[in-house]
């Protein structure tokens, strides 16, 4: 007997099931359809913002072979690239000199090339073409001319022939627009000048930035690398593309799991969906079965009818997750607003590969929320099924919980493995496991709730009888809670994780914003010595420590950790509060203090001597706390900042003003001081100004996760409500035969209003104990490993209690809702039911 | 050829889990147009009896034949074909599907078997008629009685033209009029097909029906006079 | 009051004054120079444009001939002298280098261009020696001229011995290039200059010999008023003499202006006025890169004091284009071209856009 030749029968089953029930399957449709929209959504938005930004680097790059880059914005000595010219295996190479450069308000990334050794390594940025000596032109070696891609032209409004004038390391000079930047990818406000302009203009003379590449074919870059001082480092593309992912990539990762996780809550509400509608059609498969249905005719009709499912709610998931992501960029930008992706707009770039991998997803699991109970109901006895409806209910079968233990105590193992390459790839795992686990555990955990409830004598008809019900069929009550405990989990888990991150950030602000007021400089430039003693000497200024931050590229593959040269104590320095201090240095060795994630990402332990791009032996004399950088900061004494580097320009200053001294006044003070040419550039601030400001950051970069969250929960009270709403009406004759012998339809409605209470409940108290757990692995797994931060645990109680609250309230409430339906019919009738 | 056994049954022992023999060395064949009824106390295993008949159950020892096929020789799938196809059902609770029109009900056995739609339906509509409901194929199960249900339901066994029709109180949920009726329509069907007819019963008025009656007892069954 | 106004205007000036880049001024190139040597052997950075221009005919071992042409050009862009980056584009250097094989029928070439500085590119004043990265001419305290080249499909390590005193052109050489006289360069070429080395292509390094011809021109006005480009040889003649010709062209391929020199086997120089030099194609052909129609055959005709002179230069092979536009470089026919009684070069510039120089 082959499932072929049955399947007009199967047609009939199916179509009948459908026609009878539309709601429920459009509703478990729409399950997958959300959870496939997300994970969507969060991965178009992700992929886009990260081929536009790798887009615009490479883009800057002009596409060389190799890059040696600076290290820091101080760039290295131009003599490098005579060396790098001529060392083995360089075919050609041209100088570059990178500016970030604003005209107005608008900020592009000016370049400084030499356009005959440019036309070579990097056609892509040359705005004109060295003519030969037989034009009598000097067009490409003119030193006014500034060439602007259209995107920068149309930023700032101008067109060639136009004079501008252009501000860059703290000077401005006045331009002429000599024409476009064809080979400039649309979207990327770029600019080039002359180098000799760029270093002279803009006072980078005997310094480059980065020298492109272009290599004799197949070479490697190893004989380049033995001459290159430590102020420079060799980039190639894979660097780039790795050090442009690294910036963002566990945030990313992150998101793309919130986003399962919303496809995961999706498919346990078709698993809860479908294994309600395969209980409640029992004993129609028991008949077919009689009839002559083989065995796997019952799991084909379920799989087939998730499959129809799947197909549904994937493909409306993808249209509407590719909805969300345009509705997402428009609106948050492409980093959903977190800041990693600060410069160029970003399109949406459509991802096969990946609409194939969701829609597959979203199938996988409608098909294996279907098969799973399916298959359960196709190993019963026929005739054992046809004369009980449903669930062979007895309650002293006792309930395994070993599988649900061993889930979670492996859970618990995987928790304790370290990151892969950078990734919590096994935190993960074991948040699955103990969720897994977790769900494995509800039937245990109903009986084991309910137990001391059941014993006890009744005081209340409905309660009563609501609570046997629930002890007496753990298992049915589970399969109602799957859904519901696995939002409720994970969005506990976020919640915890988010409270307790944005508390530690909060009190980390409290600690380092010690000082009156803060001042900064914004655009590369700063403060010379003899601006910086004018500041000093400001009326109503007790102190000010200036600082300096520059980036410093301690890997090519890794984005540049920030350098902070500040003033810093002897002793205990009360703003730069230590998680680990070095008892002692290494003999010779300039002391740093790296931040949390500096030590974690380049994995330095405090008292070890380490390399710096900069002249100098140095040791790790503490490390900090900070959750200001992900990508990690290094202090440095601003003494022996200048000692390495000579660079005495200062971009920040901490101000402690005198008793009684009026803020605003030296804050105007202050500016008023300033050279002229910093006044557009200068911000002053109080902390608790940035305090807000960095709260408000931060909620911005969670802004999403809240979303991914609200839509989880939401997507599990479906569930409950799906859930709640089939059991009832599969309970019909049950109600019956109660209002025969004398309950009331009050009473029955408050049954099963106490029964969806008590669910909520359950499901609640399985939902936050599980997400307490999983809390744990979020905030001491997998925020280390994918922030290298660490912070305490914070329960946000409010959230924890409104969250039970709810769900309590909306299940309650669908199943009284649920059951006024199934009692509207007349009792007799309902005895009578077939089905 | 008319004395051919549709079903014969030899040796049958079965015991239920707990070691309580059921039967011991039971005998039973049936041949075509023949009724017989099966009556018993509660407990003495006459749905057990039934089940092995239909091969959902495994006897301990011994044997039964559907023409000539012996069933526990057979495996799932094939016994699973011998239901579809030379096996009719008719159940105490009717077993008619709610979310299927009466004709997709009655036609559920052929179509187990074939996807000819129209020969499906004609033979459907056919059988309709004979048990009286010929105008109500597009109707659905909720807008009928309880006699029209039963009546839908043994236009289901005898469908796909099976050799046997097991049937199992098939008047247990019906007043003693509408059992009438189903008893007489039940019985005619069965000798106008020729099939061979099991009823387990406990009703006088559908063991009067039967053209023998075996009482199940715990040593096996005997015929009552 | 007027003081007043005097006074902002004058800042107003000095202001004007300020903003205006030091723009380069070039020197004009005047009759009556002296040449001196080997200082003119060196760059002159302070004109606007100088070349080290080669051309020969080598034989291979197996008695193949082939033409080549090695060329440094100099040039002085008009920018801010003021601006103290060691990368400011005071001098440009570009050079490039052909090979022509009949086997092959077309040019092969590579080139090199740079700005002046950090020992990558440099024209050493005083004496020759220009440097652009690998490649490089220079010469010897002996007076010989070593030249090495580089490109994809070909190598030149050539060794050149003068076997004649340079040759001034023009007035003592201030050679004119239009009617009006700052229209100048100054010129002198070394004749016949036996060629020693070895050509590498395919990896394989074989010996050549050969002669060749040097030309010195550097200038700040060289092609003046309407003039689009001009034809030009050089010949080294069997008998030891040497003969220069040039006619500048105008719109419409008219001569506006010609000139050249003939050093006889003896020493004795005859000097070439407009009038003398006639160029006559005799067979022309069309690039299929650039469309352009060039005069590859030509029948060059000189008045000498005996009389008109005929000599009909014909090429080793029609398709002796350079397009080196990519890297900046202009489009020209430079081939090597037979004559009774000599060899030499001959080339055509401005025939697919005119020049500017």
């Amino acid at each position: 007997m082959s499932l072929v030749s049955a399947r007009l029968a199967l047609g009939w089953l199916i179509g009948g099931e459908w026609r009878a029930h539309p709601a429920r399957l459009a509703l478990t449709a729409v399950a997958i359809a959300i959870g496939v929209a997300l994970g969507f959504a969060v991965h178009l938005v992700n992929g886009s913002a990260l081929t536009s930004f790798e887009g615009a680097l490479r883009t800057v790059n002009g596409s060389a072979d190799v890059q040696v880059n600076a290290t820091t914005p101080l760039g290295f000595d131009e003599a490098l690239y005579a060396s790098v010219s001529t060392a083995s295996g360089v075919a050609d190479a041209s100088p570059v000199v990178v500016l970030r450069a604003t005209v107005g308000k608008t900020r592009f990334t000016l370049l400084g090339l030499d356009v005959i050794r440019a036309a070579q390594v990097t056609p892509s940025l040359v705005g004109i073409a060295p003519a030969g000596i037989d034009r009598r032109t000097d067009a490409a070696f003119d030193d006014q001319a500034l060439f602007l891609s259209s995107a920068a032209m149309r930023a700032i409004g101008t067109k060639p022939g136009d004079r501008l004038t252009v501000a860059a390391n703290g000077r401005a000079t006045p331009l002429r627009v000599a024409g476009a930047l064809p080979g400039v990818a649309e979207g990327q406000a770029i600019g080039v000048v002359d180098i000799a302009t760029a270093q002279w203009r803009f006072g980078r003379l005997g310094r480059l930035d980065r020298i492109d590449v272009k290599q004799v074919e197949g070479a490697s870059t190893a004989a380049l690398a033995t001459i290159l001082p430590r102020d420079a480092t060799i980039g190639t593309s894979a660097s780039d593309a790795s050090r442009s992912a690294a910036l963002s990539r566990a945030y990313r990762v992150n998101l793309d799991m919130l986003a399962l996780v919303a496809l995961l809550t999706g498919g346990f509400l078709v698993f809860s969906a479908q294994s309600l509608s395969v209980a409640r059609r029992l004993r129609a498969f028991a008949l077919i079965r009689t009839l002559g249905l083989p065995r796997n005719g019952i799991v084909a009709t379920v799989a087939l009818e998730g499959l129809a499912i799947g197909v549904i709610g994937a493909s409306l998931g993808l249209l509407l997750g590719y909805a969300l992501a345009y509705a997402a960029l428009t609106r948050f930008g492409g980093d959903l607003g977190a800041g990693y992706f600060a410069d160029g707009s970003v399109r949406l770039t459509f991802a096969p590969a990946a609409a194939v991998g969701f829609f597959s997803l979203g199938l996988l699991a409608a098909v294996a929320g279907s098969v799973l109970p399916a298959r359960i109901a196709a190993r019963a006895a026929p005739a054992a099924a046809l004369r009980n409806a449903g669930e062979v209910i007895d309650p002293r079968t006792p309930v395994p919980w070993i599988p649900a233990a061993v889930l979670i105590a492996v859970g618990g193992v995987a928790a304790l493995l370290p990151a892969i390459g950078g990734l919590p790839l096994f935190g993960f795992a074991s948040m699955a496991l103990i969720l897994a686990g977790g769900i494995a555990g509800m039937p245990w955990l109903a009986r084991t709730l309910l137990s001391p409830l059941a014993r006890r004598p009744d005081r209340n008809v409905a309660t009563g009888l609501a609570i046997r019900h629930l002890h007496g069929a753990p298992g049915q009550a589970a399969t109602a809670l799957c859904g519901i405990v696995a939002s409720t989990a994970l969005m506990i888990a976020m919640a915890v994780m988010v409270t307790s991150f944005r508390g530690a950030v909060d009190e980390w602000l409290g600690q380092i914003l010690s000082d009156d007021l803060y001042l900064r400089v914004e655009g590369g430039t700063g403060y010379d010595p003899a601006a910086q003693a004018v500041l000093r000497a400001t009326p109503g200024v007790a102190r000010i420590a200036f600082s300096r931050q520059v980036p410093l590229t301690l890997r090519a593959d890794r984005p540049p950790v920030t350098l902070i040269a500040r003033p810093v104590a002897d002793g205990e320095d009360p703003t730069l509060v230590l998680l680990d201090k070095a008892e002692r240095l290494p003999a010779g060795t300039t002391p740093i203090w790296l931040s949390e994630p500096a030590a974690r990402l380049y994995g330095w332990k405090v008292g070890a001597s380490v390399t710096l791009p900069l002249a100098g032996r140095y040791a790790v004399a503490g490390i900090w706390r900070d959750y200001a950088r992900q990508q990690g900061a290094i202090v440095i004494r601003d003494t022996d900042y200048a000692k390495a580097t000579g660079d005495l320009t200062r971009t920040e200053a901490a101000i402690t003003l005198r008793p009684g001294a009026n803020s605003r006044e030296v804050q105007r003070a202050l500016a008023a001081r300033s050279p002229r040419t910093l006044a557009s550039l200068i911000s002053i601030a109080q902390p608790a100004t940035l305090r807000r400001y960095a709260l408000e950051l931060f909620d911005r970069s969670f802004a999403v996760t809240y979303l991914l969250e609200a839509v989880a929960i939401l997507v599990g009270l479906a569930g409950v409500a799906a859930t709640m709403s089939a059991q009832t009406i599969a309970r019909t004759r049950e109600f019956g035969m109660l209002r025969h012998i004398g309950v009331s339809k009050r009473q029955i409605i408050a049954m099963l209003a106490s029964e969806g209470a008590l669910l909520g409940l359950v499901g609640g108290i399985a939902g936050i104990a599980l997400g307490g757990i999983m809390a744990q692995v979020l905030v001491h797994v997998i925020n280390p490993q994918s922030f290298n931060w660490t912070m305490a645990t914070r329960v946000p109680w409010g959230i924890v209690a409104s969250v039970a609250g709810a769900l309590v309230i909306a299940a309650a409430g669908t199943a009284t809702l649920a059951g006024r339906r199934a009692i509207a019919a007349d009792a007799v009738r309902m005895v009578r039911e077939d089905w | 050829m008319h004395d051919r056994a549709l079903l014969r049954v030899t040796g049958l022992a079965k015991s239920v889990p707990g070691g309580r023999e059921l039967f011991r060395s039971l005998h039973l064949t049936a041949k075509p147009g023949q009724l017989i009824a099966i009556v018993g106390e509660s407990g003495v295993g006459k749905s057990t009896l039934l089940n092995i008949l239909a091969g959902l159950d495994e006897p301990d020892s011994g044997r039964v034949a559907i023409e000539d096929i012996d069933l526990h020789a057979l495996d799932e799938d094939a016994l699973t074909k011998i239901r579809a196809t030379r096996i009719g059902f008719v159940f105490q609770a009717f077993h008619v599907l709610p979310y299927l029109t009466l004709r997709q009900n009655v036609a559920l056995p052929l179509a187990l078997v074939s996807a000819d739609r129209q020969t499906i339906d004609a033979r459907a509509d056919a059988m309709l008629d004979r048990v009286g409901l010929g105008a109500r194929g597009d109707g659905y199960a909720r807008d009928l009685s309880g006699g029209e249900l039963q009546r839908i339901a043994i236009a289901r066994a005898f469908v796909h033209r099976p050799a046997i029709i097991l049937a199992d109180e098939p008047t247990g949920n019906l007043d003693p009029e509408t059992a009438a009726k189903i008893l007489d329509l039940f019985s005619k069907a069965v000798r106008e097909d020729g099939v061979a007819a099991i009823i387990v019963t406990h009703s006088e008025a559908a063991a009067g029906i039967a053209d023998v009656v075996l009482t199940l007892t715990a040593t096996g069954l005997e015929r009552r006079a | 009051m007027r003081r007043l106004v005097k006074s902002v205007l004058t800042v107003a000036a000095l202001a004007l004054t300020a903003a205006m880049p030091a723009a380069t001024d070039y020197p004009v190139v005047r009759p009556g120079a002296r040449f001196v040597f080997p200082r003119e052997h060196g760059a002159h950075p302070a004109f606007r444009t100088e070349w080290w221009y080669v051309t020969g005919l080598l034989k291979t071992r197996d008695g193949r001939d082939l033409g080549f042409q090695i060329t440094f050009f100099r040039t002085t862009p008009k920018t801010d002298s003021a601006n103290p980056s060691r990368f400011a584009p005071k001098q440009i250097l570009f050079a490039h280098a052909a090979l022509s094989d009949p086997s092959i029928g077309h040019l092969l070439h590579g080139e090199r261009a740079a700005r002046a500085g950090f020992g990558l590119a440099q024209a050493r004043i005083g004496d020759t020696d220009v440097t652009l990265r690998d490649w490089r001419i220079h010469r010897l305290p002996d007076g010989r001229f070593v030249t090495n080249v580089a490109t994809r499909d070909f190598s030149l390590a050539l060794t050149l011995t003068p076997r004649q005193p340079p040759l001034l052109e023009g007035k003592d050489g201030y050679s004119q290039k239009g009617p009006r006289p700052e229209q100048a360069s100054y010129y002198y070429s070394v004749p016949h200059l036996a060629v020693t080395g070895s050509l590498t292509r395919d990896r394989k390094a074989q010996p050549v010999t050969g002669q060749a011809w040097l030309d010195r021109e550097w200038s700040s006005d060289y092609l003046g008023g309407g003039a689009v480009g001009w034809d030009w040889t050089g010949l080294n003649l069997d008998d030891g003499g040497a003969l220069m010709a040039f006619r500048i062209r105008g719109a419409g391929g008219k001569q506006v202006w010609a000139g050249g020199s003939l050093r006889r086997a003896d020493g004795g120089v005859v000097r070439f006025a407009p009038g003398d030099v006639r160029f006559d194609p005799l067979r022309q052909w069309r690039s299929p890169r650039t469309g352009a129609l060039y005069p590859v055959t030509q029948r060059l005709s000189i008045r000498l004091p005996e009389g008109v002179r005929r000599f009909d230069l014909t090429p080793l092979f029609a398709d002796q284009e350079l397009d080196a536009r990519r890297s900046g470089m202009p489009v020209y026919w430079e081939g090597a071209v037979r004559t009774a009684g000599g060899s030499g070069y001959l080339e055509l510039t401005g025939y697919a856009d005119p020049l500017r120089m």
